[in-house]
């Protein structure tokens, strides 16, 4: 068993105390820069760069690896606590987890997302050892038809996953899909709504617009409604979550794993549409999925499962293939090459250490950042006992920070602040921003791949039906948008709904 | 596989880079705006220097800086932090750039596609021009390579032009190197095919790779590891000679086809540099790019040396420029169509 010997001289690697220190100090460094908002792992791993240059190629991996699984660890803590998700694949984890934390339940909410973490990256990691030859030739069948199929079935998703009324939820969504519009046609050089603006010639930046709709939005809603009773959420006692609460996530934390998996392999957004995915699967299955959006567990325990196997399993393409899946892998990649190793199809026999001992240093670190991350709730959440007073102007403030590091750029803290106006008058109206940002991410994706497409297929949209992959994604996308209407039609026919019944309607447009 | 050398070397880098990346946060919370001081050349450098890549942190642009970078910090005694400041294929940073003052502390890496690609496919307004900036010192060349996927069965150009039906061919995106040296080989010989435009290097290559598109024009060094493993099959470079990297691969302008298009990349600085501080920082470029760390590093990378002084770099391009508008008109090729 030739392979088995790699993988045992693999931890052999990652048990020189050299590398134990440096993954500890990737994950402490990624679980910090994720609670800040704004400061993303590939920033810091662009600062830190010029330090691995001094180590050993699999030392320097091991530690720029624990940055980026430690900030997907990290990021939960603000999405939770503060309402501020770091990236977009918190997104959905702001519904359910914040609404837990104003019940005082802060605790329970981070501790099943670190247990689900743990869990969802430890089973990507078994993955990633023993499937990923196997599966990295997945991310290869997915060109650009398949993409504009699943940003199409996301799309759709992202109306399930409102809490609200459906109409505004769709109107935000559309508001998002506009947006996404903005910037220099990727096909013809076009400038499209950019008024000679160059900061705007490459599109709107997503995060500048998630911290704004959601974090600043956020505290200027509160700013007005301090007049009414500050309500603390009492005592933070029950960090480590219940048997109860355990158990009512253990599906969604199964579910999680799997879904992330597979979908962190696609290169390109695959855990932001892991975790919409996962809540969205969530919600569908629940008996009762009014909970959704008022706190329900299993809303934060599927997509913090989700993104954290998403984001062990998007390492597959970049050390079987070649392939960076995301901005964060890129940086990997340029790590690598500065180390004078070029990753492709042949790193894993050429450099076998690397490989196994990047990948065993997972392990360790999903329970370093585990071990840390239980005691550490415990901190955080005493967070929420600052007064408002302090608390609102010291997060606008790293806001703003985080808003500048991402791309030295002063135009995205104004980005922020714009978008927070609008968070605002969003909130104020009964309008969600989650549908707007999740619409946005996906808009760009499915011009761009349907565009793609198109041009592959001399202009004719039955080449997406030629394609297995495709073909199968659209079939899901017309079950999922017909089904409930049937669903809903039968109903109504078997037994005549009283006009002043109203919770069975919404029920029924809520399972959509 | 390490020698004691290479580890001393490296350490000593390790210090420099940490400098560096400690100097890049301080400059990150005041605004850049470090070291403004009246620079005059016995006491230049004072302060940290300051050099800004128009592209992401990962990217080919963005390793050559930092490689530069290091050997100039050892040759001006002051950290030389790497700032990203991606957008408009660069154009963001170099407009950045050249409002900054002129006084030696801050710096860029140019692309030539900027300068003699992107202006025929952009609005007349957003086109940058060379002569915003003082070009002090061409750094390499980086070459593009059309491959094909296993799958299409092609092997040589001869086998692209024997095919029937529309090609499609993926490129980097539009106004970029890859998508003009495809359109006008397509039309010089008379190849019927049709752009598929990507967002940048890594996913037209992985659409090659698994057969999405057929063909594709990709920088080198991306494409390499993938020619290596049989994953793609390359069929013509689009350097003026053959690259040194792939002997038996023959140029566009050996078939006679006359589209010699490469990356280039060089220094640049604001206009109205003080002599002696453009002196000095020329002499600390050279320093850097003769050490034995910089040349493997190219080596690593597949770049070719292209090391030019910055008025050979300025005429170059607007030369390359010029041409290319004239082989665009020619063939009667828009850019802006994709």
């Amino acid at each position: 068993m030739e392979s088995l010997q790699n993988v045992a001289d693999g931890f052999a690697v990652v048990l020189e105390p050299t590398n134990l220190l440096y993954c500890l100090v990737g994950v402490v460094i990624g679980m910090l820069i994720g609670v800040l908002p704004g400061l993303g792992p590939a920033a810091t791993i662009a600062i830190l760069l010029p330090l691995t240059y001094g180590v050993e190629p699999v030392t320097a991996i091991i530690m720029l690896a624990g940055i980026f699984y430690g900030a997907q660890y990290g990021g939960t803590i603000t999405s939770v606590l503060l309402r501020l998700p770091g990236e977009a694949s918190s997104v959905v984890t702001v519904l359910d987890g914040h609404a837990l934390a104003r019940q005082g339940k802060a605790g329970t909410a981070l501790g099943v997302a670190a247990v689900g973490s743990f869990i969802g990256g430890t089973v990507a990691i078994v993955g990633l050892t023993f499937l990923a030859p196997v599966v990295a030739g997945f991310a290869l069948d997915f060109g650009p038809p398949e993409y504009a199929a699943l940003a199409l079935l996301g799309i759709l998703l992202v109306s399930t996953i409102a809490s609200g009324a459906k109409v505004k939820a769709l109107i935000a969504a559309a508001i998002g899909l506009l947006l996404a519009t903005v910037g220099r046609d990727a096909f013809t050089g076009a400038e499209r709504f950019t008024f000679d603006n160059l900061s705007l010639a490459d599109g709107i930046d997503f995060v500048p617009v998630a911290m704004g709709l959601f974090g600043l939005g956020e505290i200027l809603y509160n700013l007005e409604e301090r007049h009414r009773a500050v309500h603390p959420p009492g005592k933070v006692t029950n960090v480590w979550p219940s048997r109860k609460d355990l158990k009512e996530s253990a599906g969604a934390v199964t579910r999680g794993s799997v879904l992330g998996f597979f979908l962190g392999i696609l290169p390109g957004g695959g855990a932001t549409i892991a975790s919409m995915a996962a809540y969205a699967a969530e919600k569908k299955r629940a008996k009762d999925p009014s909970r959704f959006g008022k706190g329900a567990i299993e809303g934060v325990a599927g997509p913090e499962t989700a993104n954290n196997a998403a984001a062990t399993s998007s390492f597959i393409p970049l050390l079987t293939l070649g392939i960076p899946a995301n901005a964060t892998m890129a940086l990997m990649f340029g790590a690598l090459l500065i180390q004078g190793i070029t990753p492709g199809p042949q790193l894993v026999t050429e450099h076998p250490e690397l490989f196994w001992g990047v990948v065993n240093s997972m392990y360790i670190g999903n329970v370093l950042l585990l071990i840390m991350s239980i005691p550490l709730v415990g901190v955080f959440v005493r967070i929420l006992r600052v007064r408002a007073a302090i608390l609102a102007p010291v997060t606008a403030l790293i806001t703003m920070i985080g808003a500048y590091t991402i791309n030295n750029s002063v135009f995205d803290v104004l980005l922020v602040v714009v978008f927070g106006a609008v968070g605002y008058l969003m909130k104020k109206f009964g309008f969600e921003p989650g549908p707007l940002v999740l619409a946005f991410v996906l808009g760009s994706l499915l011009e761009s791949s349907l565009r793609r497409s198109l041009l592959m297929f001399d202009g004719s949209a039955v080449g997406f039906f030629t394609r297995p992959i495709s073909a199968t994604l659209l079939v899901v996308f017309v079950l999922v948008a017909v089904l409930p209407l049937v669903r809903a039609v039968r109903d109504r026919r078997a037994n005549p709904v009283p006009a002043s019944d109203t919770p069975v309607i919404n029920r029924e447009e809520e399972s959509v | 596989m390490t020698t004691p050398a290479r580890r001393t070397l490296r350490t000593r880098r390790a210090v420099l880079g940490a400098t560096a990346a400690f100097a890049a946060m301080t400059l990150a919370a005041c605004g850049g705006n470090v070291g403004g001081a009246a620079a005059e050349g016995a006491d230049f450098p004072t302060g940290p220097v300051t050099i800004t890549v128009g592209a992401d942190a990962g990217g080919s642009t963005d390793v050559i800086a930092r490689a530069v970078a290091e050997g100039m910090a050892e040759d001006l005694g002051v950290a030389v932090p790497v700032v990203n400041r991606a957008g408009a294929n660069g154009a963001v940073a170099m407009e950045e750039v050249a409002g900054k003052p002129a006084d030696g502390y801050e710096l860029m890496i140019l692309n030539a596609s900027l300068i003699t690609i992107t202006p025929l496919a952009v609005s007349e307004d957003e086109a940058v021009d060379i002569a915003d900036l003082d070009v002090l010192k061409g750094l390499s060349q980086d070459d593009y390579v059309l491959i094909a996927s296993p799958e299409s069965g092609f092997e040589n150009l001869d086998d692209l032009k024997a095919a029937s039906g529309e090609i499609k061919y993926g490129t980097t995106g539009v106004g970029t190197g890859s998508q003009l040296a495809q359109a006008v080989l397509f039309k010089q010989a008379e190849i019927d095919g049709a752009a598929v435009p990507f967002d940048s290097g890594s996913p037209a290559l992985t659409a090659v790779v698994g057969d999405q598109v057929q063909v594709a024009t990709v920088q080198l060094g991306e494409a390499k590891p993938q020619i290596d493993a049989g994953n793609v099959v390359p069929l013509l470079a689009f350097s003026a000679e053959r690259n040194q990297f792939l002997p038996d691969v023959p140029t566009a302008v050996e078939e006679g086809y006359d589209v010699p298009v490469s990356q280039y990349r060089a220094v640049a600085a604001p206009k109205g540099l003080p002599e002696d501080v453009k002196a000095r920082l020329i002499e600390s470029i050279d320093a850097a790019i003769a050490t034995d760390a910089y040349q493997e590093f190219n080596k690593n990378n597949l770049f070719t040396p292209h090391e030019i002084s910055g008025e050979e770099v300025t005429t170059e391009w607007t030369e390359l420029g010029e041409k290319y508008q004239a082989l665009t008109e020619e063939y009667d090729i828009n850019l802006a169509d994709g």
